[in-house]
């Protein structure tokens, strides 16, 4: 009787699925055309899924294992109870070989169900706590059902009641595996994610080392603003590419990017997982009353429906996601980092904010004052941007407008109109004289470099601040770019290129001044004194770390100092953010606690006495923390503080002044 | 939030907004006139009511995008009656609010360009025959061709005035902040470009215009026939005194201290 | 020093003879009764006496004070007797007349009134063959007694309920009525928001003159038309514009130094005609009570600021509504939750300019005192007597935030009950 029903049991389901899979392209293809290599993708997915992206899934060994078992054990058992029951191939091998894979597949079903018993508050629930009883229903029903072919029970055991228990297994198995695929189950992440992984928007992330925790592709993509009938951003789910839906349907709402998230963490209405699933909901339709994962804090579940074509935010508010939701974002770009399915939330969130900003010009709070003064003044702050170099009045740094050219361009950033961040200029400039670096800096010709208005979706000021820089840049020889802010770099290095033109190409050559001064150390350039402070623990910049991959050249160089550096619980590649990226202090949704103060409290755990940052924004944030707390230090007044100069005697020296003179003689002659 | 930050009714209300170009004042770079945007800001917060754009003045690229600020805060249209550099704008405006005839007309107090006398809202009502009222901070509600609106006094205070429409009102920096300029409608809004015979304003050549300078500061002075006291008087900073601390008093002297600072300025009611 | 010197020759005589025996009581009468150490010799030479300067000090050393705080008391007598011996100057007969239409906030000239009045005399006393008059007009009640110093010489009050409240519209009749009648050869106004500002705009387009607006300086120019050139400010105060100047003028605070050395009749005068009636289409209905606590904080005059050292808020907050003053409060009160984000004052937040700013715990950021540099008096409330904000503040309470606060609420609760009191019995 089984010879009967499972083959139209497992063709029908697969019929299903089918079916099912064409239903679900077609909720993807929603999206805006975004061309992808499709069988080239189709062909580099099983590597990407097994070697690129392994790094990231194993850093939860424990489901990484259960993985490996459950899923290996699923696609190897799948394949061949088709062929063995489906097709009636009945050989003892095939069945031996099914019944492994079961066996596999339950053991690894049974970590799973041991992980539901108890399961962490980032985990979902609903749905997700049946999967591992399905997962067992599936690999018991087709290990028993598989025995007779094995050869080990007669081929009539059991009579029909076994027969229909069986049957019944098999049943709630292959349609929790097989149609939940395609119609929504948890097993969905199965299908989405494969192709996801195919087809990803930003197939770089993909290339060598094959990583996908160390290949990156941070840039955000530019928006064509001549183009009239282009979108300004995403008003409804519709207008997200076909790819970046297709990204959103591939999440296994495992919650790693809500336990990363600061936001969150701080109590600001913003949970990533769950952003991503209000943007599976808003693709299909419906309301958020199905999901059972962690709310966005403070917004209860249910409250909140969305439609392809009805707009995400409701300018009157409500609609599938509210605006301060997306505005509390920091960009910091942990969730993207530990998101095993590769979702691109930053992308998604800086798409939507382009929006808001752009069509219906909303940027909370500090925001619309901030873009003003970037458009008036070139500067976040509405600064007189003829008083740049007025902080460096006694340094008499060397001018591009005059040198023409140098070895390095000096990109001293916004960080000009904040006193503090004065300090770290001219500690950096001390360092680059000392080192006799050839540099000289743009002064009042340079801009913003665009970050805060591209991070606050207005992607018009972005580009013309970008176009402009480009500009003047294009006037001047330099071989590379060295600045000691991290969100000015990033651009710089990974956004300004796709604004290039043929005769004006912006693709430079970048450092973060650790990395520099990384370089400087290592060719013996400068000499330090002996290290007498405290211990000292290192804060990594988002946008120097996760968004660059830079986390050795700051620690380098504070080994190079003598320092030992007391790494924070959270550091690397999992910092915790400072509350400052993504224009979140200008936007300033309140949470029930600050980022900054948290990233503080990391920073007491580790007893320092003082903090080594490398980012005008972090010290801004770390020092607007209540005292007591470490001292904030720039990697750069580290270095400074701790310089012998003249030690190098007579080359330094002469070196050192003899430019200067010159330079006064030919200011004199005329 | 101020209390008349909220909209109110003003159904079927034709409102004109005279815009103009604006001026940053660190950069000089053309932008929306700051004043001008919150009268824009303060026609679209009346529910209901249609709000047109108007400018007059010259129609390159320069005006052209810091008119689209205006624009961008959501407005379709603006209308701008063209005119030669240096024209005198009263003539073709008086014509222009005449024949569309809307109840309110809503503008700056002072342009931050030009003379920037502020005299032009005056000029248009005397030549219309319509009230004028300046410093409007909210209009609370329209009905029957009388608003009832709120006036800006200074230090936040208010006061209400009825005034029969149609009438001109200028609104200046205590009305609600201009919201935002998107960027999409701004690129999308239209110009409607009328050319306009100009009229030269020809006391305009009779002026020197420069750079403002900087005004000398008024020096204390001090009317003593001692050249001592003279002196003392010129060489005393000049925000000394003050600066009183109070230490190691009870919270009731602290108190009574303060109570009579409060008093004598007056802050008290 | 127009006084006439008086000598008595005995007495220098006497004071000159150490030996005489009322050497010392001469002396100390010719020095005013103190201890004379200078006095004037027959020949009109001063005379100083070196031992009679200074005082015993507790060591019995004489000690010299060369600061002069010994003197100032004399000194300071003899100057204030020759303050008051100013000018009188009437004019009868006027060749022309400069009108005025001050302000009047309050009841009284304010400071921008009195700059202005005296912009108006150097116009009227340019040629002191023809001396011109300063007309003051002024609406409704007023509690100014000091017309005549401050440089008006006809003062024409005009009164009538049409005045009451806020009548541009009559008022600027009632201007026209004056110009018609008396035909001053330049109106006068000052710049000002409350008031002479819109109403110098309404008189220049009523008499069809083209006004100069925010005027801060005037000078004589034979080149121009008038005999006088003035600079105005013009293109948001970004351009200075010179031109002839006109009929109307509307001049910001100091375009002139008030009067100081004359006075005036202020003699009052009455329009021979009545004033025209006008049919007002603006009404005023009167102020509206706005809640203290609603005022932006940009444009409060009284702000109750708190800070770290809040640890009672509802305390706080009670405070602020007892007082009637607006809230405001520091960054780290706002990002600890306590407070809204648009009540932070600062540079980062609002900046402020009130009249009286209380600061409460708080210790002073940079940031924080940039935000209040424009408030006239700041009074801190804090337990650390090292911090910035102390060091700013005009009056600093040391001590415990929560009790100077409860006990400046229970004052002012007892003054406005003695208030209520007041009242009831008048």
């Amino acid at each position: 009787m089984l010879d009967i029903l499972l083959p139209i049991l497992i063709f029908s389901a697969l019929l299903l699925t089918v079916i099912g899979a064409v239903r679900r392209v077609r909720l993807w293809r929603q999206g805006r055309p975004s061309p992808v290599d499709v069988v080239g993708g189709l062909l580099k997915m099983p590597r990407r899924y097994l070697v690129d992206l392994h790094h990231i899934v194993d850093r939860d060994k424990y489901i990484s294992k259960t993985h490996v078992a459950t899923a290996g054990g699923f696609v190897l058992a799948a394949l061949l109870a088709i062929i063995v029951h489906g097709f009636g191939l009945h050989s003892r091998i095939l069945g031996w070989a099914l019944l492994a894979a079961t066996a596999c597949m339950f053991t690894g079903a049974l970590f799973v169900a041991n992980r539901r018993r108890n399961p962490p508050a980032r985990l979902s629930k609903g749905p997700w706590m049946r999967l591992p009883k399905s997962l067992l229903a599936f690999a018991a029903s087709f290990f028993i059902v598989t025995l007779p072919v094995a050869g080990i029970l007669p081929a009539d055991f059991g009579g029909w009641l076994l027969a229909a228990v069986l049957a019944v297994g098999v049943a709630w198995g292959v349609s929790e595996m097989f149609l939940g695929m395609t119609w929504g189950g948890p097993i969905k992440h199965a299908f989405a994610g494969a192709l996801h992984l195919a087809w990803h928007r930003r197939p770089e992330r993909f290339s060598t080392p094959h990583n996908a925790s160390a290949a990156r592709s941070s840039g955000l993509k530019a928006l064509k603003l001549d183009d009239d009938k282009a979108k300004l951003g995403v008003e409804k789910p519709a207008d997200f590419t076909w790819n970046q839906l297709l990204g959103f349907d591939a999440c296994v709402q495992c919650g790693r990017c809500e336990a990363m998230c600061p936001a969150f963490a701080a109590g600001q209405p913003l949970n990533p997982k769950k952003l991503i699933q209000d943007m599976v909901i808003g693709m299909r339709g419906g309301t958020d009353a199905g999901y059972y994962g962690s709310p966005y804090p403070g917004k209860p579940i249910g409250e909140h429906e969305g439609h392809p074509n009805g707009p995400i935010v409701n300018r009157a508010g409500g609609a599938l996601v509210d605006a301060e939701t997306l505005w509390s974002c920091t960009t910091c770009r942990a969730c993207v980092e530990e998101c095993p399915m590769m979702i691109e939330h930053v992308d998604a969130i800086v798409d939507m904010r382009r929006f808001l900003t752009l069509e219906h010009g909303n940027t909370p709070n500090k925001g619309a004052e901030v873009l003003d003064n970037l458009i008036a003044t070139d500067n976040p702050g509405g600064f007189d941007p003829d008083s740049r170099l007025h902080w460096a009045a006694d340094l008499n740094l060397p001018l591009m407008a005059d040198k023409r050219e140098a070895d390095v361009l000096l990109w001293l950033g916004d960080g000009v109109f904040d006193m503090r961040n004065q300090r770290t200029l001219r500690s950096l400039i001390k360092v680059l004289r000392a080192a006799e670096v050839d540099f000289a800096v743009l002064g009042t010709e340079e801009r913003d470099s665009g970050d805060v208005a591209r991070r606050l979706g207005d992607e018009a000021t972005f580009q013309t601040l970008a176009r402009r820089n480009i500009r003047t840049m294009s006037q001047y020889r330099f071989s590379r770019i060295v600045t000691c802010d991290p969100h000015s770099f990033h651009v710089l290095k990974n956004e300004y290129g796709e604004l290039g033109s043929a005769d004006m190409p912006a693709n430079y050559e970048v450092y973060h001044h650790s990395t520099f001064i990384n370089e400087l150390v290592k060719a013996g350039s400068l000499t330090f004194k002996e290290w007498k402070g405290g211990s000292v623990t290192y804060h990594d910049p988002c946008y120097l770390g996760r968004y660059n991959g830079e986390y050795e050249a700051p620690r380098d160089v504070l080994r190079a100092l003598g320092i030992d550096v007391q790494e924070m619980a959270r550091s690397g590649y999992r910092s915790r953010c400072c509350g400052g990226g993504g224009g979140a202090p200008i936007t300033d949704i309140p949470g029930k606690q600050r980022i900054p103060d948290m990233r503080m409290e990391d920073v007491r755990a580790t007893g320092a006495d003082t903090v080594a940052v490398g980012c005008p924004q972090c010290t801004a944030m770390l020092e607007g923390v209540v005292e007591p707390r470490a001292d904030i230090k720039d990697i750069a007044e580290l270095v400074a503080d701790a310089l012998v100069i003249g030690q190098s005697t007579g080359k330094t020296a002469s070196s050192k002044s003899a430019p200067q003179p010159q330079r006064t003689v030919e200011e004199v002659t005329p | 939030m101020p209390p008349d930050a909220q909209s109110s009714s003003a159904t079927g209300l034709n409102v004109a907004v005279l815009v103009s170009i604006g001026r940053h004042p660190l950069t000089a770079r053309t932008r929306r006139a700051d004043q001008d945007a919150r009268a824009v800001e303060m026609a679209l917060t009346l529910s209901g009511a249609s709000v047109s754009l108007m400018h007059a003045g010259q129609h390159d690229s320069d005006n052209e995008e810091a008119i689209r600020g205006y624009l961008g805060m959501g407005i379709d249209e603006v209308r701008l009656l063209e005119q030669m550099p240096q024209a005198d704008v009263v003539p073709v405006l008086t014509e222009a609010l005449r024949a569309s005839a809307p109840q309110l007309v809503l503008t700056g107090t002072r342009a931050e360009t030009g003379e920037a006398s502020g005299i032009l809202p005056y000029l248009l009502a005397e030549a219309l025959g319509w009230p004028v009222i300046n410093g409007l901070a909210a209009v609370e509600k329209v009905e029957k061709g009388v608003a009832t609106v709120l006036q800006a006094l200074p230090r936040g205070k208010r006061r209400r005035l009825r005034v029969r429409l149609p009438a001109i009102a200028t609104v200046d920096t205590s009305a609600p902040a201009a919201r935002q300029s998107a960027f999409g409608p701004a690129r999308r809004g239209e110009f409607d470009v009328q050319p306009h015979a100009s009229e030269a304003d020809s006391a305009l050549t009779q002026w020197q215009i420069q750079p403002a300078r900087k005004r000398p500061k008024r020096l204390k002075i001090v009317k003593s026939s001692s050249a001592r006291d003279r002196f003392k008087a010129a060489a005393a900073k000049s925000d000394g005194g003050g600066g009183q601390t109070l230490n190691d008093v009870t919270p009731e002297q602290g108190a009574e201290a303060i109570f009579k600072l409060l008093r004598e300025e007056g802050v008290l009611r | 020093m127009s006084e006439l010197v008086r000598r008595d020759p005995r007495k220098e005589w006497i004071a000159r003879n150490r030996l005489h025996p009322q050497h010392l009581e001469v002396l100390a009468e010719i020095g005013g009764n103190a201890v004379a150490t200078e006095w004037m010799g027959p020949n009109g030479l001063m005379r100083r006496n070196p031992h009679a300067v200074g005082f015993m000090g507790p060591n019995g050393i004489r000690r010299i004070d060369r600061s002069g705080a010994s003197h100032a008391a004399h000194t300071n007598a003899r100057s204030t007797q020759s303050q008051d011996s100013r000018r009188q100057v009437t004019i009868n007969t006027p060749a022309f007349m400069v009108a005025v239409v001050p302000d009047m906030a309050g009841g009284r000239l304010s400071p921008h009134d009195r700059d202005l009045l005296g912009l108006a005399r150097q116009l009227a006393d340019a040629d002191p063959e023809n001396p011109g008059a300063v007309l003051a007009i002024i609406y409704g009640e007023h509690k100014e007694n000091a017309f005549g110093e401050a440089g008006v010489d006809r003062l024409l009050s005009l009164e009538g309920e049409q005045f009451d409240g806020y009548t541009p519209e009559n008022r600027i009749a009632a201007l026209q009525g004056v110009d018609r009648e008396i035909a001053p050869r330049y109106w006068l106004l000052p710049d000002s928001t409350v008031g002479g500002g819109e109403l110098g705009r309404r008189l220049s387009v009523r008499l069809g003159e083209r006004a100069a607006t925010q005027v801060w300086q005037v000078e004589a120019d034979s080149d121009s038309d008038t005999g006088w050139r003035c600079t105005t400010r013009g293109a948001a105060g970004t351009t200075d514009i010179v031109r002839a100047l006109p009929r109307v003028v509307l001049a910001l605070a100091e375009c002139a130094d008030p009067i100081s050395e004359t006075r005036h009749a202020a003699e009052p005068i009455e329009l021979s005609r009545g004033l025209p009636n006008v049919l007002g289409r603006i009404e005023d209905i009167g102020e509206v009570a706005v809640d203290p606590a609603s005022v932006s904080l940009a444009e409060a005059e009284f702000i109750l600021s708190a800070g770290n050292g809040v640890k009672d808020w509802d305390n706080y907050h009670h405070a602020a509504e007892v007082l009637g003053a607006t809230k405001g409060a520091s960054r780290v009160a706002v990002d600890d939750g306590h407070m809204p984000r648009d009540r932070q004052v600062g540079a980062t937040g609002t900046w402020v300019s009130a009249k009286v700013y209380v600061a409460v715990g708080i210790s002073g950021a940079i940031q924080h005192l940039q935000g209040i540099q424009s408030c006239e008096k700041v009074v801190a409330i804090n337990l650390d007597e090292g911090c910035d904000m102390v060091k700013r503040a005009d009056l600093a309470v040391i001590g415990d935030a929560n009790a100077i606060l409860a006990a400046l609420v229970t004052r002012v609760e007892q003054y406005r009950a003695e208030q209520e009191e007041n009242r009831d019995a008048a």
